[in-house]
């Protein structure tokens, strides 16, 4: 299992962060650059993780910390940085991957859609030349996987994601979805009972 | 506890977000049942499974998203436009007209042609000069310098001392005939932006009677990693499905291509020769794929070879 290192760096560094974001209100560029940098690495890999499209991921990035930027002001600490920060960017990619659910319904779309995952993953390629039969079988299983992740609605999806790959308690994950840990929970059920009954043979 | 209420909390139990009590509890049921054990066991390798499938962020995307989010900040306004570029809208067409292959093949040669004759344009610029070499002549530096600093020193005069690199943009243009520009060409093909890849192979494609060529593309086919890139490196190949390093190349990506259109591509490739060594692969593939259209090409070149469709 993945643990992402944004919750911690955010917990461990929190009062170097709280006086970067005390600066970045007071205007200064420098402390908003480097409070950018503090998270933006795993904000990326959220994005690219979800909509495995650099291109999307760059859009995310772009509009998440824009947003930042311009509503820092508002930011009064009464919960942490980062949360704060997840709850704009899971907003904006939950909103791309209900976009992506419409565009689906298109299936001259879909193609489309599918060739910004090729893409990403092509450097995989490599492997495949040493042990063909290894390869196919890791190829299917692949394309088994993405049809699972397919199959979640987006807030699945993300649940997931945000549990599994980037390591968050679901306390948190249901703050920065603005829901209980409850529904986390039961979200995470439902997302990994589904992944199992479409992964069934293979896993 | 029962199985059944088990078997809801195994999850939580894996993500170590039960209570303590909850865990206690779960925990015993597993030491004493053999199937719920059996399910924590399928969890671990669901979740096994799935910790392959995590992306690297290149960095050079990360130093794009920063150097955007500046831009955007500085100009008080973002520099990426929303609007589609040339590049999106031809890869979205390539996409739409490759999905909707099965039902209408006819449209694609239109669509194709349509976007070559753009891109060279794009590509070749608006002034076709009448250049056969790097000489003075063909040259033009269109005034575009790119400086990344290395390193800033402050001396104690109050003076500063900048080291940069500057890099100039220069524009040559030339025909397909010139051996430069093919030099170019062949190693705009390997180049990192994909839109740069595209366009070279497109022009490439059509002169793989060169062996030097025919290697660029065998190696795109085969490594690229844009899907746009080597459905055009494919084509290129067509008029050469039997030489014997192309039809290795056809196998191969017919196995691990993991693009349906690729794949539907160089199916087509491989069976238009009836060749008994192409056997093995054709029954693998019969085996495996996922795509019914390509399946069914193989099913039919085996039929049509007498040979037999699975493998014994």
């Amino acid at each position: 299992m993945a643990h992402d290192a944004a919750g911690a760096v955010g917990a461990r560094l929190s009062p170097q962060v709280d006086s970067l974001i005390r600066a970045a209100q007071r205007g200064d560029q420098d402390a908003f650059e480097q409070l950018v940098r503090a998270y933006d690495q795993s904000v990326l890999r959220l994005a690219m993780n979800l909509l495995r499209s650099p291109e999307d991921a760059r859009d995310v990035y772009q509009e998440a910390f824009l947003r930042v930027y311009r509503n820092l002001h508002a930011f009064r600490f009464d919960c942490s940085f980062h949360t704060w920060l997840y709850r704009i960017v899971t907003n904006i990619c939950l909103d791309q991957l209900r976009k992506r659910k419409v565009r689906k319904e298109e299936p001259a779309v879909v193609e489309t859609s599918e060739g910004a995952i090729d893409r990403m993953e092509a450097f995989e390629e490599d492997a495949a030349e040493a042990d063909p039969e290894r390869s196919m079988w890791n190829l299917q299983l692949k394309r088994k996987i993405e049809r699972a992740l397919e199959d979640l609605t987006p807030r699945e999806r993300m649940v997931f994601e945000l549990r599994h790959y980037q390591g968050l308690r679901l306390r948190n994950i249901g703050e920065m979805l603005g829901t209980t840990e409850e529904a986390a929970k039961n979200c995470l059920f439902r997302a990994t009972q589904k992944m199992r009954s479409v992964l069934g043979d293979f896993v | 506890m029962t199985c059944d209420s088990v078997s809801k909390l195994i999850p939580l139990y894996f993500y170590a977000e039960l209570t303590p009590d909850e865990e206690d509890r779960v925990e015993q049921h597993l030491h004493e049942c053999r199937d719920c054990a059996r399910e924590m066991e399928r969890q671990r390798e669901l979740a096994a499974a799935l910790d392959g499938r995590q992306t690297e962020v290149p960095h050079r995307l990360l130093e794009d998203c920063r150097a955007d989010l500046t831009a955007a900040i500085q100009g008080g306004a973002p520099r990426r436009e929303p609007a589609k570029g040339p590049w999106s809208l031809f890869l979205e067409a390539l996409g739409a007209t490759f999905a909707g292959m099965v039902r209408v093949r006819q449209p694609i040669g239109a669509l194709a042609l349509i976007a070559v004759g753009f891109l060279s344009a794009r590509f070749l610029g608006v002034t076709p000069h009448e250049t056969s070499s790097l000489s003075t002549a063909g040259l033009a530096p269109s005034g575009e310098v790119f400086s990344t600093v290395r390193s800033v020193q402050p001396d104690p005069g109050g003076r500063v001392q900048i080291a940069f690199d500057e890099t100039r943009r220069r524009v040559i243009s030339g025909s397909m005939e010139d051996e430069n520009i093919r030099r170019l060409l062949l190693a705009a093909a390997h180049e990192e932006n994909a839109a740069v890849r595209v366009e070279s192979v497109d022009l490439l494609k059509n002169r793989a009677a060169e062996a030097e060529v025919r290697d660029a593309l065998l190696n795109r086919v085969v490594n690229d990693s844009n899907d746009g890139v080597r459905l055009k490196a494919l084509e290129g190949l067509k008029p050469f499905a039997a030489d014997p390093a192309v039809s290795k190349a056809l196998a191969q990506v017919l196995l691990t291509d993991r693009n349906d259109a690729v794949r539907m591509q160089a199916v087509d490739l491989l069976v238009t020769r009836r060749d008994d060594s192409t056997v093995g692969v054709l029954q693998n593939v019969v085996q495996r794929e996922e795509n019914s259209y390509v399946r069914l090409k193989c099913e039919k070149a085996l039929k049509d070879m007498n040979a037999s469709i699975g493998t014994f």
